[in-house]
């Protein structure tokens, strides 16, 4: 129980400092919020700079101005955006889904593919298929996303016209058809890294003695790659998939510009860009938080996984 | 006001992105060569042919998600191209860029200082109430008041009275010529005071009602994925037939645009950067059209350092390759221009306009030898500067085009020049940050004006304007511009504008680049809608139609 509570205290504590490093980095970077809050150039005169600091807060130092934000986000208000002139929570509400969906979809490629190929390389270590899953990830993670997105719409979407050039759809099915080319994007960049774990720590887990008794009691290859290679692996492969996941959260900016997704990432560089102050804190934040739920259900998972590790914990 | 500026900071993000799409898309189709002297075949005209016939339900692009619907708290490019279909305005902007009459069915100068608007007494708003005159005031009211988007065109306006039944007069402190231009804008935008009142804070966001009269309503707005406009059953404008039964705004990138358009998903949009249009040449079934708009490329000059001296400025203007410029980073989708506004400001008496035009000189789409010649004998005269020129860029391709341009054009003269990069979230600060402006000589940007009226823009070279940076001081020109908001016989201030205009390009105030043009691109299945920048106020929607009857 005091476990669960540090457990929480310690990730209340580390959104309290992301909240404040953001609106710290914010407030230090170039450029004037007021430039974009007035628009037009024929209309930044002395008095109309000032008018608008002051309604906005902007003459206030920069604590007093955290104070603002920090005590209307306690009570759920995050503010209004400068640009859309919505509620912060309103804008997010209709983002957050998008974003999750995309990379629920993205997440379910990659755990599917990256680690399916992580074991067929294992099993076939060595082999040309070995060097084919090897080679062949590598070199989709060494092309940035936005490229492969890119060509991916060039491809199946103006060329053969499968799937649709952009927006994420409506509906179950309609999105998971629209989401399709942009998951696809994302879960490649990442399928080398979870391929890879896959494959590594299955190769340790062959050479280790449980599995070389197994195969003495004349188990078939494919149980105890099954029951004991892979059961033994699990610990690895779920945490890379879980970091993977967590980052994708919040890199999914370039996938979303590309197939015209108005996702969270796409919401995030538009904000930085206008000096957004209120919808770029509440969209890092959601990131922070994304992040800190995944580990947290990767702690939670591993144990039930692999009762070894809860053990250490006891013991250590 | 101005469109907003917001608009030009997503172009700028993705320049890069839509460039690598286009590249690519275009080579996938196969059907582009990568061939320089390939040009588009993009007609230029204010309108596109007229429909044969009405269409069910089109599907339209737009550059960004739209903010708000409440123009008097800002309005984007994208909010406006949807609310020029929703809501009647005091007057009307023509497809030509000509002024019209909207919700006044007349509109007159009594005498310098004031404006009598006749209101018509036969327009129903959409909640099915008559536009009253009352309503009208109010609404005028709302644009005026302080802090609202729109209350610099009512800077001048010291009252706003019902003077009769179906009667507004406006007195201003001093004769405002461009006034009734700025009533066919947003701060002309006829409101339902009821509705507004009800809906209170949400009022403009997803969901909140029409408080408009125009010939279409918002029917849907899902926020991140689309919002559909319709066809008001009974307009009361019997004079209109909308074509267009429905009209479903998606938005994105100008690549994800150009592909919907490829593959049939969307069937037009406006386009912000007319160069995304190039990869659309060769197709069969999306075309390209061009029409006029304000916009144009400037340098604009600060008091920096030597820039003061008009003579290195018109030296420099000589000395630029505005027809490099405009197949570099434009795809040949933009015109070498010798002014700082494009023709798009013409509004009246285009004849007048267009002969001057013709006319100037000082800013040559390429630099001849005698032009070369000439402007090394003003860099002599003028003495070269002691440090070297600094233009700004912000390092989008369009920017660095166009500083690398100024730089080949200083060296080209025996003027040194470099290029500092500034970051684009901070671009924008040059207009409002003196201290900035003190780290260069010249800047890069796309500049436009809202009423179709070269004066609101030409008024920029008063000594006390917001964005004349100290390179112009001249008392008679302040006064000519007085003159000109006192002028309004159109003919008279064509003729004070033009005057404004000779002095502002001899005087190289900033160094005209080029035009941009409106540009819009759309499916051979539709027609109708303007190719001129009258979608931002027009109900273009309106005349959207099919193709074939």
């Amino acid at each position: 129980m005091s476990h669960a509570i540090r457990k929480l205290g310690g990730m209340l504590l580390t959104l309290v400092v992301a909240s404040f490093v953001i609106f710290a980095a914010m407030f230090a970077a170039p450029g004037d919020p007021v430039t974009f809050l007035i628009g037009n150039p024929e209309n930044m005169t002395p008095e109309r700079i000032a008018s608008v600091r002051a309604q906005y807060h902007l003459d206030e130092p920069m604590l007093v101005q955290y104070w603002h934000w920090a005590t209307g986000a306690l009570t759920g208000d995050f503010g209004q955006s400068f640009h859309y002139h919505q509620p912060v929570a309103d804008i997010l509400a209709t983002r957050v889904p998008i974003t999750l969906s995309l990379v629920g979809y993205a997440a379910v490629l990659l755990a599917v593919f990256g680690i399916g190929l992580g074991v067929l390389a294992a099993v076939r270590r060595g082999r040309a298929a070995d060097t084919l899953v090897v080679g062949g990830t590598t070199l989709a993670a060494s092309v940035p996303s936005f490229v492969v997105g890119i060509a991916l719409v060039a491809l199946f979407a103006v060329q053969v016209r499968w799937f649709p050039v952009s927006g994420a759809g409506s509906g179950f099915g309609g999105r998971l058809y629209s989401l399709t080319l942009p998951a696809v994007t994302l879960a490649v960049g990442a399928l080398a890294i979870v391929s890879r774990v896959t494959r590594q720590s299955m190769i340790e887990q062959f050479s280790s003695e449980h599995v070389e008794a197994a195969r003495a009691t004349g188990l078939a290859e494919r149980f105890i790659v099954r029951d004991h290679v892979l059961r033994g692996s699990w610990g690895p492969i779920i945490t890379m998939v879980a970091l993977v996941i967590a980052s994708m959260i919040a890199g999914t900016v370039a996938v979303e510009t590309v197939f015209g997704i108005s996702g969270v990432g796409s919401l995030l560089v538009d904000a930085i860009n206008t000096h957004d102050f209120p919808v770029v804190q509440a969209v890092l934040l959601f990131m922070v938080v994304a992040y800190m739920i995944v580990t947290t259900i990767v702690d939670l998972l591993l144990p039930v996984l692999d009762p070894r590790i809860g053990r250490k914990a006891v013991t250590a | 006001m101005e469109r907003s500026q917001h608009r030009r900071l997503s172009r700028i993000i993705t320049g890069a992105l839509a460039v690598g799409a286009l590249a690519l898309t275009g080579c996938a189709a196969g059907d582009k060569e990568s061939n320089d002297a390939a040009a588009l075949d993009a007609p230029f005209a204010a309108q596109t042919q007229k429909a044969a016939g009405p269409v069910a339900s089109v599907t339209w692009m737009l550059g960004a998600e739209p903010t708000t619907m409440d123009a008097d708290i800002d309005a984007t490019t994208a909010d406006d191209t949807v609310l020029a279909n929703i809501c009647d305005r005091l007057m009307q902007v023509q497809p030509d860029l000509t002024l019209g009459q909207g919700i006044a069915s007349d509109a007159k100068w009594a005498d310098d200082t004031h404006v009598v608007f006749t209101i018509r007494q036969d327009a129903v708003f959409h909640d099915g109430t008559p536009v009253t005159t009352a309503d009208v005031l109010w609404s005028m009211k709302r644009h005026a008041a302080e802090g609202a988007a729109e209350s610099d065109e009512y800077a001048n306006v010291v009252s706003m009275k019902q003077t009769a039944d179906d009667q507004i007069t406006v007195t201003t402190t001093q004769p405002d010529a461009i006034f009734l231009q700025a009533m066919a804008g947003d701060g002309g935008i006829v409101w339902n005071p009821r509705v507004i009142k009800a809906e209170g804070s949400d009022f403009g966001g997803p969901g909140s009602d029409s408080a408009c009269s125009g010939p279409y309503q918002i029917t849907s707005w899902q926020p991140g994925a689309q919002l559909t406009i319709e066809k008001v059953a009974d307009y009361w404008n019997s004079g209109v037939t909308a074509r267009a039964d429905k009209v479903i705004f998606h938005w994105g990138e100008e690549s994800a645009t150009v592909n919907n358009l490829t593959t049939g998903s969307a069937q037009g949009a406006y386009l912000e950067n007319a160069g995304a249009a190039v990869a659309l040449e060769g197709s069969s079934t999306v075309s390209v059209y061009q029409g006029p708009s304000t916009n144009a490329w400037v340098l604009e000059t600060t008091d920096r350092g030597v820039l003061t001296d008009a003579r290195l400025r018109q030296a420099l203007s000589l000395a630029l390759n505005r027809e490099g410029i405009a197949k570099a980073a434009f795809g040949g989708l933009a015109q070498p221009w010798k002014t700082p506004v494009g023709s798009g400001a013409w509004g009246y008496e285009v004849d007048a306009f267009q002969q001057a035009y013709d006319k100037l000189s000082g800013a040559p789409a390429k630099p001849y030898d005698a032009d070369l010649a000439k402007a090394k004998k003003l860099v002599e005269e003028a003495g070269a500067p002691s440090e070297p020129l600094v233009v700004a860029s912000n390092g989008s391709s369009t920017h660095n085009v166009i500083a690398n341009a100024l730089v080949a054009a200083a060296k080209s003269i025996g003027l040194e020049a470099e290029i500092k990069v500034v970051p684009q979230a901070q671009y924008g600060d040059f207009y409002s940050d003196a201290e900035l402006r003190g780290q260069a000589d010249l800047w890069p940007d796309e500049y436009y004006i809202s009423k179709n009226d070269p004066l609101g823009f030409y008024k920029n070279g008063k000594s006390d304007a917001s964005v004349n940076f100290g390179v112009f001081n001249d008392p008679k020109y302040d006064a000519l511009v007085a003159k000109g908001y006192a002028a309004t016989d159109d003919a008279e201030r064509a003729k004070i504008t033009i005057e404004l205009q000779q002095e502002w390009v001899d005087q190289a105030v900033w160094i005209p680049v080029v035009a941009t043009p409106s540009t819009l691109i759309m499916s051979n299945d539709v027609t109708g809608v303007p190719s001129s920048a009258a979608y931002i106020y027009y109900p273009w929607a309106a005349d959207l139609g099919s193709a074939k009857g």
